[in-house]
Parts: C-alpha cells; sequence; structure tokens
C-alpha cells in the first residue's frame, strides 16, 4: 500500500506528460517541453555523479557534444540509419568518458571539477577547430530528423526515453551499486578501508552519466536539426549543475523538476526584456541559498511536517 | 417627398459601409524580431532591433502597408536570442507557434541565424536576415530566406586587394579566426595578398570575450609585420588597436568590425583610433551616407539617445523589402506569395545601404542582397569614408550559386 502510494505521484506525472501534446494547443510549448525531456536524460545523468556520487562534473554539455556530432557525423558520412547512430551515440560518448574519466577521478573535490571545466573547454575547443569534419562554428544543418519532424512524435519518443532513463537511474539508486555511490559521498575513505575499489564505481558513475548526456546530446541534434559547439559549452555544463540542485541533489525526481525549471524559466522570463538574465541570475541565487536541498528536499520535509502534525493529531 | 425611413435607412447603410471600409482599412500585421539584445552580440543585435521598430513606426506614421483596400499598421514583437542557436530556435517557435508571426526579421549573428535557417523552410513565414556573415546561410536556396548583408568573403576578398595595393607585404592577422565568417574573411585577403605577392605572417586568436591581447600583439610585435590585420567583435577589436599603440606598435592597422565611433570610444580614445582603416561593407557613416542614410543617423540618434551602428541598416532595409514585397504580391496572408515577391524586387527607394543590385533585383535567386565594399579610416574621431573597394556582386553572386 505504502508502495503503491509513493508511485501514484509518478503515474500521474507520467500520465499528464503522456496526454500533454493533446492538451497544449500552442506547439512552441511542446518545443519546449521536448527540450525538457531531453535535460531530464542530461540532468538524471549528472544527478548520477553529482547527487549520488558527490563528484561535480564540468563537462556534461561536452559529452552531450560528442553524442551529438557522434550520431550526426556517422548518419551523414556514412549513410548509416538515424535509430542505429542514435544508439551508437551514448556508447562512443562512453569511450571518451572512461578515456578522460580514469585519469580526472583520481582527484577529488573542486580539482575534479576544474578536471571536467577543462575537458568541456577542450571538447569545444576541437569541434570549432577541427572544421574539416565538424564545419566549425558555422555549424551542421539539416540533420535528418525522425518521422519527418514531426514533434508529436518525436515528444513520445524523447519521454519514452526520459520515464526509462528516470527508471534506470532509480533502479540504479536502489541497488548495492548506488549504496556504494551514496558512502562514496559520504566518507569515500572508509569505503576504501572496508575494501571496495571506490574508483571503480565512481568510474561507473562518471561513464554512465556520460552515456545519459550523449544520447541527450543525439537527441538534441536529431530534434533540432542543427548543431554548433557554443550550445555544448561550459554554461551548458552549469545548466545541468543547476537542474540537479534546483530540483534536489540527490533524488530521482529532482533532475525531472530541475531540467523543466532550466528550459522553461528563462522563456517565461522572456517579459522582463533585457532583464530576462538578471532576474533569471537572481531566482538561482536565491534558490541555491535558501533552498540547498531543492524542490525536492523543501517538498519531502514539508510533506514530513504535515504527516507528523496529522499523527499528532489522530493520537 | 423623400420617405424619412428610407432615408434613415439609407444613411445607415452607407454609414456602416463607410464605418465597415474603415475597419477593414485599419489592420494589423505584427511582424517578429529575433535577435541578440543582451550579451556580446548585443552591439549588433540591439541596434537592429531598435531599427525595425524605427521603420515600422515611420511605416505607420505613413500610412502602413497597402495590400488591396486593407491598410496595415506593423506592430513588432522582439525576442532576445542572446547569439546563442538554442535560444534563437526557442525564441522564434514562439513567434511562429504562440504569437502568429508569419514574418521575422533582425538576425545579427551567425551561429543563432544557421539554427533557425535550419529549419525555417519548412514554416509558413518569411526570415530576413541582417548582419549575420556566415556565407552558408545563402548557400542553402531556402526559398523563404533572404539576407541584406553580404556575405564576409565577398568583402574578404575586397579588402586583400585594397591592402595589397598600399604595399604592405607581410600582414599578421589577429582575431576571432574560431567564428567560421571571419575566418572566411582572412582566406579571401590571403588569397588576393598571395596574388600580389604578400603573405599572412601569424593568425593569432582572440576570443570574444577576451579583452587583453597583449600576449598576441607581443608576439605578432617581435615578427616584424607590415601591418596588422584585426578581424572581431567591437570591444575585443577595441583593445587590440588600444594595447598595439600602448606597445608602440607604429605600423598600419586595418580590421573587419564594423562598429561606430560611440562603441570604439567606448574602450579606446580617438587619439589609438587614429589612422585605423576598417574595411567592410559600405555601411552607414555620416560622410559615406545618402540623404536616407543621413536622415537615418538623424531619426536614430533622435529616437534612441545614441549613435546607430553601422550595420543596424541592414535591418532598418528589411522592413522596406518587406513592404515592398507584401504590396506587390498583395497579400500579407501567402508568405510563398511574398518570399516570391521578395526575390524579384527592385531595390526599394527608402533603404540605407547602397546596394549592388544584380539583374536588377535587391536579392539574388540565392536570397543574397550585395551592397559596395568601402575603405573607411579614423580620422580626428570619427570614421571617414575613403574610397569604394573593387566588388564584382554578379560575379560572386554566381560564385554562391556553385555552392551547397
Amino acid at each position: 500500500m505504502n508502495k503503491s502510494l509513493h508511485l501514484l505521484p509518478w503515474l500521474l506525472g507520467l500520465a499528464v506528460l503522456a496526454m500533454l501534446p493533446q492538451l497544449i494547443t500552442v506547439k512552441y510549448y511542446l518545443h519546449l517541453s521536448i527540450l525538457a525531456l531531453i535535460w531530464v536524460i542530461v540532468a538524471q545523468g549528472q544527478n548520477l555523479i553529482q547527487g549520488f556520487t558527490g563528484y561535480v562534473s564540468i563537462v556534461q554539455a561536452g559529452f552531450m557534444g560528442i553524442g551529438a556530432y557522434a550520431s550526426t557525423l556517422i548518419g551523414l558520412n556514412f549513410q548509416w540509419p538515424l535509430w542505429l547512430t542514435m544508439m551508437l551515440a551514448p556508447l562512443i560518448t562512453a569511450l571518451f568518458a572512461l578515456a578522460t574519466g580514469y585519469p580526472s577521478l583520481r582527484v577529488k573535490g573542486h580539482y575534479f571539477a576544474i578536471v571536467t571545466l577543462a575537458f568541456n573547454l577542450i571538447i569545444v575547443i576541437v569541434l570549432v577547430n577541427y572544421s574539416e569534419l565538424t564545419k566549425g562554428e558555422a555549424g551542421i544543418s539539416n540533420i535528418p530528423k525522425p518521422w519527418g519532424g514531426s514533434r508529436e512524435a518525436f515528444y513520445y519518443l524523447a519521454l519514452a526515453l526520459a520515464a526509462s532513463l528516470t527508471l534506470l537511474a532509480a533502479l540504479i539508486a536502489r541497488s548495492r551499486v548506488g549504496e556504494i555511490l551514496l558512502a562514496i559521498r559520504q566518507n569515500e575513505d572508509f569505503v576504501a578501508a572496508i575494501g571496495i575499489s571506490a574508483w571503480k564505481y565512481k568510474l561507473f558513475a562518471f561513464v554512465i552519466s556520460a552515456m545519459y548526456a550523449g544520447l541527450g546530446g543525439a537527441l538534441y541534434a536529431h530534434f533540432q536539426g542543427f548543431i554548433n559547439p557554443e550550445i555544448f559549452g561550459v554554461a551548458q555544463s552549469l545548466d545541468a549543475i543547476l537542474a540537479v540542485i534546483l530540483g534536489g541533489s540527490g533524488t530521482i525526481a529532482g533532475p525531472v523538476i530541475g531540467a523543466f525549471l532550466v528550459v522553461f524559466l528563462p522563456e517565461i522570463l522572456r517579459f522582463a526584456d533585457s532583464f530576462r538574465l538578471i532576474l533569471y541570475g537572481l531566482i538561482l541565487v536565491l534558490a541555491t541559498i535558501f533552498m540547498p536541498i531543492g524542490i525536492v528536499g523543501i517538498a519531502k520535509s514539508a510533506f514530513a511536517r504535515m504527516t507528523r502534525r496529522g499523527g499528532q493529531h489522530g493520537g | 417627398m423623400p420617405n424619412p425611413k428610407l432615408t434613415r435607412a439609407c444613411a445607415a447603410l452607407a454609414l456602416s459601409l463607410v464605418a465597415g471600409t474603415a475597419l477593414a482599412a485599419e489592420k494589423k500585421l505584427t511582424i517578429g524580431v529575433a535577435d541578440a539584445l543582451t550579451g556580446g552580440g548585443a552591439v549588433y543585435g540591439l541596434p537592429q532591433a531598435n531599427a525595425v521598430k524605427m521603420a515600422a513606426e515611420e511605416i505607420n506614421a505613413a500610412g502602413g502597408i497597402k495590400v488591396g483596400a486593407d491598410n496595415y499598421k506593423l506592430d513588432v514583437i522582439a525576442y532576445d536570442d542572446k547569439a546563442n542557436p538554442t535560444e534563437a530556435t526557442n525564441a522564434v517557435r514562439k513567434l511562429i507557434d504562440r504569437d502568429g508571426v508569419k514574418y521575422i526579421l533582425g538576425f545579427c549573428c551567425s551561429g543563432s541565424t544557421s539554427a533557425v535557417a535550419s529549419f525555417i523552410g519548412n514554416e509558413k513565414a518569411v526570415m530576413l536576415v541582417g548582419n549575420a556573415a556566415e556565407r552558408s546561410i545563402t548557400t542553402k536556396k531556402i526559398p523563404n530566406l533572404v539576407r541584406t548583408r553580404p556575405p564576409a568573403d565577398y568583402t574578404g576578398q575586397a579588402a586583400g586587394t585594397f591592402i595589397a595595393r598600399k604595399g604592405q607585404k607581410r600582414i599578421a592577422v589577429l582575431g576571432a579566426l574560431d567564428v567560421g565568417f571571419y575566418a572566411q574573411y582572412v582566406d579571401s585577403v590571403e588569397r588576393e595578398l598571395k596574388k600580389a605577392g604578400g603573405e599572412i605572417i601569424a593568425r593569432e586568436v582572440f576570443s570574444l570575450k577576451d579583452r587583453d591581447m597583449t600576449p598576441q600583439l607581443t608576439k605578432i610585435r617581435g615578427l616584424n609585420p607590415d601591418a596588422i590585420l584585426v578581424v572581431g567583435y567591437v570591444e575585443p577589436a577595441a583593445f587590440v588597436y588600444r594595447q598595439a599603440v600602448e606597445l608602440g606598435m607604429k605600423i598600419p592597422r586595418y580590421g573587419f568590425t564594423s562598429g561606430s565611433e560611440e562603441q570604439f570610444l567606448r574602450v579606446t580614445t580617438s587619439e589609438q583610433m587614429e589612422g585605423v582603416w576598417d574595411l567592410r561593407p559600405t555601411e552607414l557613416t555620416l560622410l559615406s551616407a545618402s540623404k536616407n542614410g543621413v536622415a537615418y543617423h538623424a531619426n536614430y540618434t533622435k529616437k534612441f539617445n545614441a549613435s546607430p551602428s553601422p550595420s543596424s541598416p541592414y535591418a532598418y532595409d528589411q522592413v522596406y523589402a518587406l513592404k515592398a514585397a507584401i504590396e506587390a504580391a498583395g497579400t500579407v496572408d501567402n508568405t510563398e506569395a511574398v518570399a516570391k515577391a521578395l526575390r524579384n524586387l527592385p531595390v526599394p527607394s527608402q533603404v540605407v545601404m547602397q546596394y549592388q543590385p544584380v539583374d536588377g533585383k535587391m536579392f539574388d535567386s540565392n536570397g543574397q542582397a550585395y551592397t559596395s565594399n568601402g575603405a573607411f579610416q579614423w580620422q580626428k574621431g570619427q570614421w571617414v569614408f575613403v574610397e569604394d573597394l573593387p566588388s564584382d556582386s554578379k560575379a560572386y553572386s554566381q560564385f554562391l550559386s556553385t555552392l551547397n
């Protein structure tokens, strides 16, 4: 019964999201919802390394870029089917993550963040300068879109992938691996002291996180039909971090809420014209200061307070 | 004896017809602007958005756009795209899907413009691109896209000939070379220099947010070049010119920036700018301006309490081109007809830039317009138009048609 109650908000949320294309009359909101669902995938990946393992990675957008360019370039140069290239994108990103994660996970804390930041910068520099392959800053356009560019169909694809990968993240979090990741976040030395090779689990979290980003990047490329290096810069990696913090770090629902916020909030604030970015920045700063446990954390403590109070009245 | 009831009925009918005509005459056409209103690209995007608003007000004051019996007054919605591809896509989706806009203007910056250009061909909308100079924007033969600014390499070719004619052989380049159209400009300059026995001896890079270019300049000074060529956004270019003087470099300084006097003087002094060349499309400067240009400068300055940037008329001209195309097509709803009319349009008399029509039309078959190119020099606090640069719009148009 308790388990069913726990699942109820998820099922309700999924039902609302499934009905969204029928409820939305203005397609612009459908467009934003697709972007938000792509960001759910990216943020769930970020949450694995940042929220569960306690390592803040600033390369998530860079990995998105690898996935986006991998799927696009393989598709355009070898005429491979779109579905195959999209499936290959996270695998190729995983190879890059293995190569970068192995050395960078030897350092901890801020140093790890700085190393991953450098990786993101390098990825962008390579994308800009290896223009024979990537077309540089001008970018690649006319990237094939599935179903003739139908946004409704793409929405359901993004929803299915976002829901499946959220479920996968929840399964990882509840598994023994997830418990070890949490233990690493709490006390890495202690984990090592009981004979667990922490680095293997950190590398696992980092690579899986990158695979989420790689798939998100491939989805982005085939949804927008255009990519250039600017889309995958450090600013977007910071957005992934913010999505996790705003929603609730180390929770499964947090990245979902956070992803919708980082996509919709700047758009909602368009009414403020040139003050939009100031307002956006202000909201983020205030939210980080006053809601360090994120929206999900606040909702959970409010719910706990209410049920305690309810219990006292009942007793 | 007239029947009073019939008279009243006739009067009422006549009144309703007049009122009906008046109502039909007063219609609103909303046009959209997607441009960089904040961030690094705002030096180009914000003046463009202002220029569109000003042109719309002028057109409204002169009676609007006449389509059959109707008179359309223009209403402008401007959204910030921060010169970012995702933001630009979101802004244009909002304009088309939510606001029902069919005509979208502005577009100062290449990355964001390319992102929108990649899907605009599937929309019932017309996209008019301004300052974005990346060549590939008009090589894809998108039927509902036109651009008022010529591609960067069209200007680079003319600039290279000019530098070679000045006798400088060894040129050091410092610029935002990771931005495609700046690299295309430099490549064109290099091709022309080589024809005259010259060469580019260094290609140093700055990013659009860099402000200290002394390391690159020190390296360039060590190579002892005959001149430097600076290509990039206004602010970093202004820092290069200033720091070159501070480092004691007394060689000719050429540039490709399109910044106004006011924009440069925020960073550098007039003395530090003295003698700098800007080799660019013949954009707005008071000394090179036509009668329209002088009026544009005065009206813009009065309205916005700031001088217009030289490239801002690209957007101003978009509005008049759109007006002429809608009137020629005789419809505001059929965007295909308006897009077709744009391709067949002679240069409207109200435009500010000095266009070089191809086969008598403002836009060629690629949707590309061409202005003349000019050599401008900073003299005593202002850009002075010195001479036209040799530019063959028809030959370039044919070359552009061969690209994909």
